[in-house]
This record gives C-alpha cells, sequence and structure tokens, in this order.
C-alpha cells in the first residue's frame, strides 16, 4: 500500500471522519479522557530534544484508568497535519471504534476531532497507540511519541502491591540500515532510546523501599524491536501477560516483549540500593534504554548486573498438562519475500500480501485454532485485534492458560492458538512490527 | 603520458580491482579480504624498468576496521607472483574513510576514501601515490548503481609532471536472486585532469562480475575483465573473498 498518497478509500474515510465528527460535536456526551494530537519536542536528556508526535503534549501519552465495564468517552483532536487513528490496543471494542483504517474506524482528517464511546474490558495492562502507515519516512504510526498505557482495573481484584510503576520501552529518531550488512536487507535502526520518556540516567529515579513489593506494568512501545530486559539484583514474579493474569505466576531474572507486548511483574525489593532497570543489551541500555530504583537512603552511582539466566519463553508461564481447546484449524503461513539487497523486505500472509491478502472467515462464536507457520528467518510479534486468543502449542508443544493480544512467532517456528470468535466485526490480524506490517504482513478476520 | 599498464596511479593498478560502495565496515567490526586478480594477457616486456604483467598473480590483503558509524581504517599489503621472479613484497598503503552515516537519511549513499602508500619501482614506477575517491551509490529496486570518480596523484615516478589524474570507476548491478547480483564494472585511468590522454593511452576495462550473498559474514566477488585499449591489460580474472569478523 502506498504509504504517502492517499487512495480512494482513504479520501473517504477521511471524509467520513470529518462528517462523524460534527455529529458527534453535536450530540456525544461529555468525553473522560481527552487526547490531542500534536508535536511533542521530548528532551529525553539535557541537551537532547526529539521532536515527534504524541499525546497532549507528552511521551508516553496520559494514562488512561478506568474500571472494568465502564463506560468510557474518549475524545481525540487531531492537531497534527496527517490523517491519525488512535487504537485501543487489546480492548474488545467494536470495529468502528477500534482505530484501524482497515476495519472502518474513519481515519481522523488533520484540524478534526471524533468522540469514541465503548464499555472498558477486559480488565488488565492495555494500551493505545496510532495506528497511521509510515511508509519509509519513518515519522508516523507507532514510530511517533502517539503511545499511552489503558489500565482497566479489574472489578474484583484489589492488588497485593505497595506501589505501582507503569514503564513504556521507547527507542528515538529511526532510519533505515543495513545493520553493517552491505548486501543485506534494509531494517530500522534508532539513534535514541528512553523509558517513560527519559534517557537512564536522566529524570528522577524510582524511588522505593526495602520490603516492598512493587508491581511493574511493562509495555514495549517500540515499532520494531524486540526487548530483553532485566533489573539488577532483582528477579521478576511474572503475573500477567499482556494484562491477562496467568494462573500461577512464575519467577524470572528476565522479561522480554516483543513490540507491543505487556508484561506485569512483582518485584521483591530484598536488595538495597541503586540499580538499573533496563535492557540487556549494553549497546541500547548505555544509550538510554534503562532507568534507575534507588532505595530509600541509598546513594551512589545505579549499578547494572547482568543477569543470572537470560532464557525467555512462554511455556514457562503456561501450563505444560493441559493444551488449549480445540477448533477449527485456520492456517497462516509467514514468508518473507527478497525484494532486492539494501532494500526493505516484502511479507505475505499465505502467499499474498496486503491489501491482496486473503481474508480469514469465521463464524460467530466459532472456535479456532489459528495455526501460524514462520517459515521466515525472524521473529514476529503478531497481533490480532478486539479479541484475545490462548497459546495453545509451540513449536509442536502443547499448552494453556496463557492468553494474549500479541504473541512472538519465533523464526521458523510453529505456533497454534485457540480463537473464540466472539467480537463480530471486521478484525486486523497484522504483524505489529511496523516495517513488516507496512511491506504486507497484514489480513482481515471477516465474521460471515 | 607512458603506457604503463597496471601502474598503480591508475586505478590502483590490477592490485585491488573493485568500486567501493559507500558502506563502512560495522564499528566495531574488522573486515579481512584476499584480492586476488592474474593476468591472462598483459604486457610481455620490461617497460620502463617494470616487470611485464602478463602471467603476473597479485594477491592483496585488505583489512579493514569500522571506528564508527563514519569512519573506518584500512590497510593493504600488496604481493605478486610470476614465474619469473616469485612471489614478492610489492607495497603497502594506508585507507582512511568516512561516510555519511545512515542516520542522516541521504537519499543516496555518500563516502570519500583517501589512499596514501608506497610501492616498489619494479611493479609500479610511481612509487608514492594517494588516491582520493569520491563515492556514490543508490539501490532502486534490485538496481544497484555506484559511481566513484577517482583522482590520484603521484609524488615519486614518472606521473608526477602530470599532476592529477582522473580515474572514474563505475558499478552496475542487478539481484538476480537474493544470493546471486550480477553486473559489470567499468575501470578507466584517463589521464591528468587537465587534459586527458589520447584514447589507445587510457586504461579502459571493463569486467563481468557476480557477487554472491551467502552470509553476513563472508562476501565473494568474481570477474572477468577484458582492456578496450592499447594501454590495458587485456584479459585478467580477478576474485574477492571477504570475511567479516565481529567482537559482539
Amino acid at each position: 500500500m502506498p504509504p504517502e498518497i492517499p487512495s480512494r478509500r482513504d479520501f473517504l474515510a477521511v471524509l467520513g471522519a470529518a462528517a462523524s465528527a460534527r455529529s458527534l460535536g453535536q450530540e456525544a456526551p461529555t468525553p473522560d479522557f481527552a487526547l490531542r494530537i500534536g508535536p511533542v519536542n521530548l528532551e529525553i536528556q539535557p541537551g537532547k530534544v526529539v521532536r515527534t508526535t504524541g499525546y497532549n503534549g507528552v511521551a508516553p501519552g496520559p494514562l488512561i484508568r478506568v474500571r472494568e465495564g465502564q463506560s468510557v468517552t474518549i475524545q481525540v483532536v487531531n492537531g497534527s497535519a496527517v490523517p491519525e487513528l488512535a487504537h485501543w490496543h487489546g480492548l474488545r471494542v467494536p470495529s468502528e471504534v477500534d482505530g484501524a483504517m482497515e476495519e472502518g474506524t474513519p481515519m481522523l482528517a488533520p484540524g478534526t476531532s471524533a468522540q469514541y464511546t465503548f464499555a472498558a474490558s477486559p480488565a488488565g495492562t492495555r494500551w493505545y497507540h496510532s495506528h497511521s502507515m509510515g511508509g519509509r519516512s519513518l515519522n508516523r504510526g507507532t514510530y511517533t511519541g502517539q503511545f499511552g498505557f489503558f489500565y482497566i482495573e479489574p472489578s474484583n481484584d484489589p492488588g497485593a502491591y505497595d506501589q505501582e510503576i507503569f514503564l513504556a520501552l521507547k527507542e528515538w529518531e529511526p532510519y533505515l540500515s543495513t545493520m553493517g550488512d552491505e548486501d543485506g536487507f534494509l531494517d530500522v535502526a534508532y539513534k535514541y532510546f528512553s523509558i517513560n520518556g527519559r534517557a537512564l540516567g536522566h529524570g528522577d529515579p524510582i524511588r522505593i523501599k526495602a520490603g516492598q513489593r512493587v508491581l511493574l506494568r511493562i509495555l514495549n512501545a517500540s515499532a520494531t524491536v524486540h526487548r530483553r530486559i532485566a533489573m539488577a539484583g532483582h528477579t521478576f514474579e511474572v503475573t500477567a501477560l499482556d494484562g491477562n493474569k496467568l494462573a500461577s505466576p512464575r519467577i524470572s531474572p528476565v522479561l522480554e516483549l516483543g513490540p507491543a507486548e505487556r508484561i506485569d511483574a512483582l518485584v521483591e525489593m530484598n536488595n538495597p540500593g541503586v540499580w538499573i532497570f533496563g535492557a540487556t543489551d549494553d549497546h541500547d541500555r548505555k544509550g538510554g534504554l534503562g532507568i534507575v530504583f534507588e532505595y530509600t537512603g541509598q546513594r551512589g552511582p545505579p549499578r547494572w548486573l547482568p543477569p543470572s539466566n537470560q532464557v525467555w519463553s512462554y511455556a514457562a508461564f503456561g501450563n505444560a498438562s493441559a493444551e488449549a481447546g480445540a477448533g477449527e484449524r485456520l492456517p497462516l503461513v509467514f514468508e518473507k519475500k527478497f525484494a532486492g539487497r539494501r532494500q526493505v523486505d516484502h511479507w505475505t500472509v499465505n502467499g499474498k500480501a496486503w491489501p491482496n491478502t486473503d481474508p480469514l472467515r469465521v463464524a460467530r462464536n466459532g472456535r479456532y485454532r489459528l495455526v501460524f507457520d514462520n517459515r521466515s528467518d525472524e521473529a514476529h510479534p503478531v497481533h490480532l485485534h478486539r479479541h484475545t486468543f490462548e497459546i495453545a502449542k509451540i513449536a509442536g508443544v502443547p499448552i494453556s492458560g496463557i492468553f494474549k493480544d500479541v504473541v512472538v512467532v519465533g523464526a521458523k517456528t510453529q505456533m497454534e492458538v485457540l480463537l473464540i470468535a466472539d467480537n463480530p466485526g471486521r478484525t486486523l490480524f497484522h504483524c505489529h512490527q511496523q516495517l513488516h506490517m507496512e511491506n504486507g504482513f497484514m489480513a482481515l478476520l471477516e465474521y460471515s | 603520458m607512458a603506457a604503463a599498464p597496471c601502474g598503480f596511479l591508475q586505478a590502483q593498478g590490477s592490485y585491488e580491482i573493485q568500486v567501493y560502495g559507500s558502506d563502512l565496515v560495522s564499528p566495531g567490526a574488522t573486515m579481512f579480504e584476499l584480492h586476488s586478480n592474474f593476468t591472462f594477457e598483459g604486457s610481455k616486456t620490461v617497460v620502463d624498468g617494470q616487470y611485464p604483467t602478463e602471467h603476473q598473480l597479485h594477491e592483496t590483503l585488505e583489512i579493514t576496521h569500522g571506528f564508527s558509524n563514519w569512519f573506518e581504517l584500512g590497510f593493504y599489503v600488496f604481493t605478486s607472483a610470476d614465474a619469473r621472479v616469485g612471489w614478492q613484497w610489492v607495497g603497502d598503503h594506508l585507507r582512511p574513510r568516512v561516510a555519511v552515516p545512515e542516520s542522516w537519511k541521504w537519499p543516496v549513499g555518500v563516502s570519500l576514501s583517501t589512499e596514501i602508500g608506497y610501492q616498489r619501482a619494479v611493479y609500479s614506477p610511481d612509487t608514492w601515490t594517494i588516491e582520493i575517491r569520491p563515492i556514490v551509490d543508490k539501490t532502486i529496486g534490485r538496481l544497484y548503481l555506484c559511481f566513484n570518480p577517482t583522482v590520484d596523484r603521484s609524488f615519486h615516478g614518472p606521473s608526477v609532471s602530470q599532476g592529477v589524474t582522473f580515474s572514474p570507476n563505475v558499478k552496475v548491478g542487478y539481484d538476480v536472486t537474493k544470493a546471486v547480483n550480477a553486473g559489470f564494472e567499468y575501470y578507466g585511468a584517463l589521464g591528468p585532469v587537465t587534459g586527458f590522454d589520447p584514447l589507445q593511452q587510457q586504461q579502459q576495462q571493463i569486467f563481468a562480475v557476480t557477487d554472491l550473498n551467502v552470509s553476513p559474514k563472508w562476501e565473494f566477488n568474481f570477474g572477468v575483465g577484458v582492456g578496450m585499449t592499447g594501454g590495458t591489460d587485456h584479459l585478467l580474472v580477478k576474485m574477492i573473498i571477504g570475511r567479516r569478523v565481529t567482537t559482539k
């Protein structure tokens, strides 16, 4: 899909959004939250200002915190110079308000606004972000500062922790690079890194007390990069993946998040000191992808210790003795198509690239096994809008109890997930690696 | 200008036959390349004290280290072997190179290489030379275009009086598959920039080449070249095998 030249459909969608905005302006209820898309000058460290687009002049955008089941109205004003859309990632909402043009949510033309009203569910750590396309310019969509947490409080869980901290991992100033292989394909590299909009060592540390149980809600808001992170001197008790609680929390020295994934993890603050939480990759952590945790009464330079073990697998967090339920098999084959050296590869789903991919047909309340067959040499964080699915098999090994809306399918790996088609409407399926999504890796799931 | 085939002043002679792309070796990485060039048809007699080039095998070791995303430094050891004098050391060069970083997002790749060094007079009448090589390249789909409008200068030898000479190199390649790129490379040495040599005294070579891309760690280039003027060796084959080593 040409990224810069609006198609006829884009044009009509923009007209639709404008009309919708006017009528909503006349009749819509008072919004609970307002997001204004506009330029952001983000000083990630003294003297280094990243110029991007964000919500309400900041990046990450404001935390949207609501109760499960609550009707929420959000006004989005597009103060930018290009058509935009905000997507409510991980929420079970109708297609018309989900924030994906491909599903039928109208684009927001520059200077217009719209209000979106829906019931907040399911409970857990969700997020919102731009769902526009960037093309090769890398200044649209998830490359920008248009992202924020959307936390839905469960109605029946008070939470057994002393402090709750939201942490969003992000890279800035992207550019296309052969990554040192002059005959290789182009991928996205970045100049700067941050957590919660600040580079490691800049901004206030997170202050904690010995003996506290601190709940971290971590989001990988990257457009393209898989992250492995650790907290020096501590381990994580992983309680939820993509906001969905695990039946049995597990301890892990590292966390791994593909783009758009979230992890909730408890940390027992039992090792007083000044510690770094950040990327295990030295280059990126030293480049800013970290944040300091400082115990009360402790001073000195923050310390980094590599984790004792860097193994990460979804399998560690599920029930290996049972496989998620059966369903009609829907195969999805992911393949890479060579486009030339020093070019961006193209991607296909079942042999076709978006917008020519064949839609997946499902029936309301039907049970389906989506069989992800990744035949490429790259891992893909695949995302299904408006639904949650359960991992059923990883590389042939049965499992259950892990509910996700994004799952990383490893290179040359098969994975199966159970989907219960219980939210009718057009539903977008895509790789959340923005470069892949924009180069063919998208398809629609349609209810019959 | 004496018709001195393959003197270093003319596009590094037939020791390193390569059109430079704009990409640098990654910071912290080191590239080891072996350039092997054999002249099937060249000069048959000693000219101006220079050994004949016919049936000479040139083996050049090139070691390049990347220091940053805009700077690398290369070092060359040139050698030559033939039945008459055996395997001989020819000379050494040093090659600092700067490039526009990818993060600047220029529409074309741009780099500037400077190569300075010494070679023995029996292999090149010009013993101390400098080469300044601007590099511009562009990929359009599967098509790769590269231009090196190189200028050279001799500091010691018969070509000193020529001043700055012009030696353009061009590469056109096409990705036939992910692993195979095929194309042509052109190497010219046209003479002084103030007035090119007569055509027959210029060096004009064209190579049919293939590059194999089988691994990010390895590079492979093979070509067969013909000289198109009297001042050029008439038939050469070249091969480059490179191994990239990273410490990370």
